[in-house]
This record gives C-alpha cells, structure tokens and sequence, in this order.
C-alpha cells in the first residue's frame, strides 16, 4: 500500500484560524478549465445521425441505457439518435422559460440539429476534460455518467432523528478542511460526503461517532481514488486521537458492509464541468459554479437532487450573478448545454434559490471552509464577488 | 451477507496463491455449486482494507447489474473477525475451470486452432470493450487474470488494480505486470484505456505461441525488447512529458510481426500491429477491433 510521509509532517489542523490566514488552497485545475475557446459553429458530422446499428455485443450496454437514461436526459439517450433529425429533437417536458431566453429565435435550425449537435459537443467536451482517449466511448461514457448519477440521489432529506442539518453541515465542513489538507483530488470529497450520507441513513451511527464516521468516508473515498493514502495513525491524529486506529478500522468494516461494498458514484463535478465546457462559460463563471457546488455539499436539503441538476443549478446561478455580456454563440451553446441538465424547471429553481442562499450567507456562517478555500487568488477570489451577497435577490427578479 | 465463512462454503483445493492471499476451490454448501474463494486478512495494525480489495468489489459491484458474459461473477462478500487483532474478508466469485495460462499450458499440440483463438480474442475484446465503455480500466490483463471456462468463455477476472476513469484522474504510476505493460507507463506517461489494448495484443500473440511475446527483466529492459518487434518510434511520437529519452535505444526498423508469430494469418497479423502501436493515441480501441477483417470470416473452432 502507497504511503505518504503525513505523519512524519503533519499541519495543524487549526479549525479556529481567522479565514484570511489559512493557506491558500490546492493546486490549480488548469488541465480542467483550460483556455475557453469562443463559440465556432459546429460542423454536424452527417454520419452521426445515421441509424446506429445494433450490434449483439453492445446489447448489455443498450438494454440498460434504455431503461434508465429515459427522462434524466430528455430522451437523450441512445435510441434517439436511430430516429432521423427531424423526430429525435428534444422533447420539452416543461417550458423552460429562464434558460432558453432568446438563443433559440435567431438559430430555427438550431432544434433540429440538437441530438447529434449535442452528442458531438458532448463528445468534444469529454475529449477535452481529458475523460476519454478514444470518441468510440463518448457517448457511452456521458450516457453511463448519467446512469449511475440516478441512484446518487436519496428520496428524502431526513437524518436520524438524533442529527440536524446543522451537525451534518459541521461535519461536512470540517471534511472539506481535511480533505484540503490532504490535497487529495476534488472527486475524493465529493464521494466522501455522497458515503457519508448514504451511511448516516444505512447504519446506525451515535453523535459520539460522527466525526469517527466522515473521516472513515474521506478515506474509503480515498481509497476509490487516490494513489497515495495516509496512514490511518496520522487519521487519528487529525481527529486529536479522540479515536483508537482500531475504532476507525472497525468503523471502515461497518460502512463498507453497511453499503454492501457500493462505492460508485457520479460526481455533480463531472457534469458541471461537462456542462461549462459545452457551454464555453468563462473561467470565472466555471470557479463560481464550483464554488456554489462545493457549498452545496453543506445543504441537507440538496441530497434530493440528481448531480446533473445541482451542477446545472450551480452554473446557472454563476451565470446570472456574474452577468458576463452575451454574445449570440454563446447563448446558443448555452441552451444546448442546459438541454443535458434540464429536468424539471421547479427542481432547478429549488437548487438555485438554496445555492443563491448559501452563498449571500456564507461568510457569515461557522462554516465556511468553502467560503475561504474560494476566496484565494487561484480560484479568481470567486467567493468574495459582491453580486453574491445579492443573489436570493437577482433570482427573485427572474422568475 | 458476512456468515461465517467456514460454514457455508467448504474448501476443496487451493487454486492460486495472489499477493494477499490465496484463492481456494470451495463449495457452496447451500447450493452445492462450486465457488472460488479469494480471502484478504487485514489485521488492526495495517491500513484497514487493502486499496486493491475495496476497488475490485466496488467496481465488480458496479459492474454486475450488467451481467455481462466475459466479466467473473461477484456472488458475495463476507467479513468475519478471527480475532480481536484480525478481520478476514472474501469474496466469493462463481468458479471457472482455469485461467488462460492453464488453458494455453493444457492444450495439446501443436497449440490453439486458430478458430479457437479468434473465438477466444471476440469475447476478450468484447470484455475490454464493455469495461472501457463503463469508464473502467483494468490495467492488469494478463492470462492469469482472464478465466476461461470448460466451455470456452472467457472470464475477465482480478480487478485488484481496476479503476474508474475520471477527470483529474490520480493515476498509479506503475500498473500492469511487467511483460504486458505498454510502453507509455514504462516510460512513465500518462496513460488510459489503450493500457488494456497493448496487454490484449500481447496476449494475442501469445495465444498462438504459447509463451509470452516480450519477456523482459526490467522496465528498460523490456522497452528495448518490444523496440525489437515493433522498432524504435519516430522521434515525434517519443512522449514529451517522460525522462527516458529515445537515443538511450539503438535506432532498431520494425521487423516482420510473422518473424515471432509464424502461425498468425495475415488479418490476424494486422490487428495484432494495430493493437501494439507505439503511440497510444493510435492504438486501436477494443471497439474498433472488433469491427477489424480479421473477425470477419468465421474460422472453423476445432
Ligand atoms: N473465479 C475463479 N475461478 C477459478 N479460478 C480463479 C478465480 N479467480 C481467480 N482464480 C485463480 O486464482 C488466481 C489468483 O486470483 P486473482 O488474480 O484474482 O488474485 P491476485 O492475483 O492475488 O490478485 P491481486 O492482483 O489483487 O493480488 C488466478 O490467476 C486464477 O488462476
Ligand atoms: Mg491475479
């Protein structure tokens, strides 16, 4: 097993620094959010709209995208793409008034050409996330991303009658320090919080056990994605030996039996940068949307949500706050990335409205882990922007 | 879930013997089916359960909704504790009769017909092709980790070192046992799903030649052997982001691929360079190897 030298140099873990003194945080996803090209008119590769031919080996892979991409990705999925142009257009479940504003008029062409012009865009975008190495599994890849993200949401907001929104959000922030310490990868922290809420409601946990409970997560999450892992003695340390080596590992046996082994999950962060990136959002927009993403994780309320929407949500929120000058490409590129994302209108605003919240009273509240990890120079200082403490407002205005 | 293990499968013979453990041959006393037991001690002083444990059941459990006929069967995982200081856990998977390397070893001679191996690199490709489009790698293929059963299908098998693919990816550097990893992570690249392609190919060849194709001792080593077979690449595929540089190699031509699989069939031949192109971003995917002439005409399987 990988080893670090953390216990040999651990930091601090200073929860009670002023916020300005803490250190600027993590290394720069430049790879992530490279140069952001302006809007080119896409050429539409003639071929993609051809019927896909069906062969026996990929029957696995269809039955199922069949079955379950339906309605997450407004009949996105692949059997659209064996209608002509003309059928497979979007089907519009709702009218999507704030996110289709006025691209759609001057581009009538635009509609008929959105399966295959999206798939193409999609596939573009994955390419230059760095997510594939070969177009063939484009789609696939996007259409399995969408899949596994539907059992990433959980029916109900509740907790255990003995924990609050508030103790979960304590816990979740006080996470999102270590995991910045650790300088583990941005995906690490978003499976662990997905391992911690789907262990507060599959095991039975006591408050005593909680913090005990999120460091086990982060590092089970670790597990799943990292190369290099801490010791579990340095784990401890963290946690000022307030746990045995020998609780922690016990802990890590229940969540791993409590959830049957089930570690998979989507990340909202792979949509969001997905999205970003069909949408050619600028560089400050794509650091706000991570921003309002990261505070979403501190939300109770947000566990209803498919990751497709938050992200979504989180980009639409960065939009309307920063109110960068539109062009006429890219509002088209827009509504073709929110045609991903678009589920239901009400669900979308519900996210907006908490994320526009969290965000006007983040760095009022105790947790503000994200608030200050947002606000160095290398994340554009997003989280101090004045039009945030606005924004309940500015959303107000639009719907 | 967690039982005791001793109770309800009874061991029958030690299969093979991994870096955590051993794999024994047991049967299920419920069903009466037999199982291959693959068991992980970890003991409280250790850093719980092993990376390669926790990422093999997740990315089988991930996977088996699926149920996909060229990847090994999760049936469960137990965890019992032996003792205060240890845990045991196991996984249960269905039981398949060998692993390709018993296979290759146990077939008569002269070897594998060739419509044996077309079938037998249809239903790998058809595996890698089904992980590579569920966004995992496997990056250990080798014939000991692919099971094929009495029948003849083949099993993909040992996840101990798959991933997910993601987009800031925290790539292991060395992955792939040594005479199947591709040159890129010999160079210490980056790497992706071409990984699973190089080792596939190497297992191509050796299905006919019934050793391995690169056998070498060290990772310069085994550079300098595979630059035997498929010749130096050109100066402007060498990877920009490595320290190994390319004059290290003596400026060796490409020889014939036929000069080490004599029994390939032209097709064959073809896809076999194909899939051991240097440069990885021209290496053929698992999908587009399928569609390859070669799998075209179906070769009698006796
Ligand atoms: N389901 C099975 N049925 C029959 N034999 C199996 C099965 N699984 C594994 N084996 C045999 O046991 C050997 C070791 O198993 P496996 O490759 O899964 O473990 P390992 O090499 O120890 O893995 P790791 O790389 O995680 O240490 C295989 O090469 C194969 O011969
Ligand atoms: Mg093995």
């Amino acid at each position: 097993m990988a080893k670090t030298g953390f216990c040999d140099s651990k930091p601090l873990l200073d929860l009670h620094k002023k916020a300005d003194e803490r250190r600027a945080p993590l290394r720069t996803w430049s790879n992530a959010c490279g140069p952001i090209e302006r809007w080119q008119p896409v050429e539409v590769d003639e071929s993609r709209m051809a019927p896909v031919k069906m062969e026996p080996e990929h029957r696995w892979e269809r039955r199922l995208s069949a079955q379950t991409s339906e309605g997450i990705l407004m009949g996105f999925h692949e059997d659209s793409f064996t209608h002509s142009a003309a059928d497979g257009c979007v089907e519009e479940e709702e009218e999507p008034v704030l996110l289709y504003p006025h691209g759609l008029q001057g581009l009538p062409s635009l509609q008929a050409l959105v399966p295959s012009l999206l798939r193409h865009e999609v596939e573009t975008a994955l390419e230059k996330l760095d997510l594939i190495w070969d177009r063939a599994y484009a789609w696939d890849m996007f259409l399995d991303m969408a899949r596994t993200q539907t059992r990433n949401s959980f029916p109900t907001a509740d907790l255990p009658r003995h924990f609050t929104d508030l103790t979960r959000s304590v816990l979740v922030d006080w996470l999102i320090q270590v995991h910045e310490l650790m300088h583990f990868q941005e995906e690490t922290l978003y499976l662990a919080i997905h391992l911690v809420n789907r262990s507060l409601r599959a095991i039975k946990i006591t408050t005593v056990n909680l913090q005990l409970l999120g460091m086990v997560c982060l590092f089970l999450a670790a597990k799943m994605e990292e190369c290099l892992l801490p010791e579990v003695s340095g784990l401890c340390f963290l946690m000022d030996h307030t746990y045995t080596k020998h609780q922690l590992l016990r802990m890590e046996r229940k969540v791993l039996l409590g959830l049957k082994f089930d570690l998979s999950y989507c990340p909202p962060l792979h949509f969001l940068l997905l999205l970003a990136s069909v949408a050619r959002c600028s560089a400050k927009a794509v650091w706000m949307a991570r921003y309002l993403l990261e505070l979403s994780l501190l939300e109770g309320q947000c566990v209803l949500f498919l990751p497709v929407q938050l992200a979504g949500a989180a980009l639409c929120v960065s939009r309307q706050v920063l109110q960068e000058p539109s062009t006429p490409g890219g509002e088209a590129a827009w509504c073709l990335a929110s045609s991903v994302h678009v589920g239901s209108e009400t669900a979308l605003l519900r996210i907006m409205h908490i994320l526009a919240n969290a965000a006007a009273k983040a760095h009022t509240r105790e947790t503000c882990a994200s608030f200050i990890k947002f606000s160095s120079p290398e994340t554009m200082q997003v989280s101090r922007h004045a039009g945030l403490k606005n924004a309940p407002g500015l959303l107000g205005v639009c719907t | 879930m967690a039982h005791v293990t001793g109770v309800q499968y009874e061991p029958v013979a030690e299969i093979g013997g991994g870096a955590y453990g051993t794999v024994y041959k047991a049967r299920d006393l419920e069903s009466g089916q037999f199982v291959a037991l693959k068991s992980v001690r970890v003991q409280t002083d250790q850093n719980g359960l092993p990376v390669s444990t926790v990422r093999e059941v997740a990315l089988l459990k991930r996977l088996e909704q699926f149920d996909h006929p060229n990847v090994v069967r999760l049936m469960d995982v137990c965890a019992t504790q032996r003792s205060d200081q240890e845990t045991k856990v196991t996984l249960v998977f269905e039981h398949v009769d060998q692993d390709l390397k018993t296979y290759l070893e146990k077939a008569p001679a002269p070897g594998l017909s060739p419509g044996r191996i077309q079938d037998l690199m249809r239903q790998l490709l058809c595996g890698v092709s089904f992980l590579h489009s569920n966004r995992v790698l496997h990056r250990d293929l080798k014939p000991e980790n692919i099971l094929v059963t009495s029948q003849g299908q083949v099993k993909l098998a040992d996840f101990g070192l798959a991933r997910i693919y993601s987009c800031h990816m925290a790539l292991t550097p060395v992955v792939v046992t040594l005479w199947y990893r591709p040159p890129e992570v010999l160079l210490q690249s980056s790497y992706a799903t071409p990984v699973d392609i190089w080792s596939t190919g190497c297992i191509f060849a050796e299905m006919f030649r019934r050793k391995p194709l690169f056998c070498g001792e060290s990772e310069v080593d085994q550079l300098g052997k595979l630059f035997e077979v498929i010749g130096l690449p050109p100066e402007d595929e060498w990877p920009t982001d490595v320290t190994l540089s390319r004059k290290h190699f003596p400026p060796l031509l490409p020889r014939p691929i036929t000069d080490f699989v004599p029994e390939i069939n032209e097709q064959g031949a073809q896809l076999l360079l194909k899939m051991l192109t240097f440069d990885p971003l021209k290496r053929i995917s698992a999908l587009n190897a399928l569609e390859h002439p070669y799998f075209q005409d179906e070769e009698t399987l006796t």
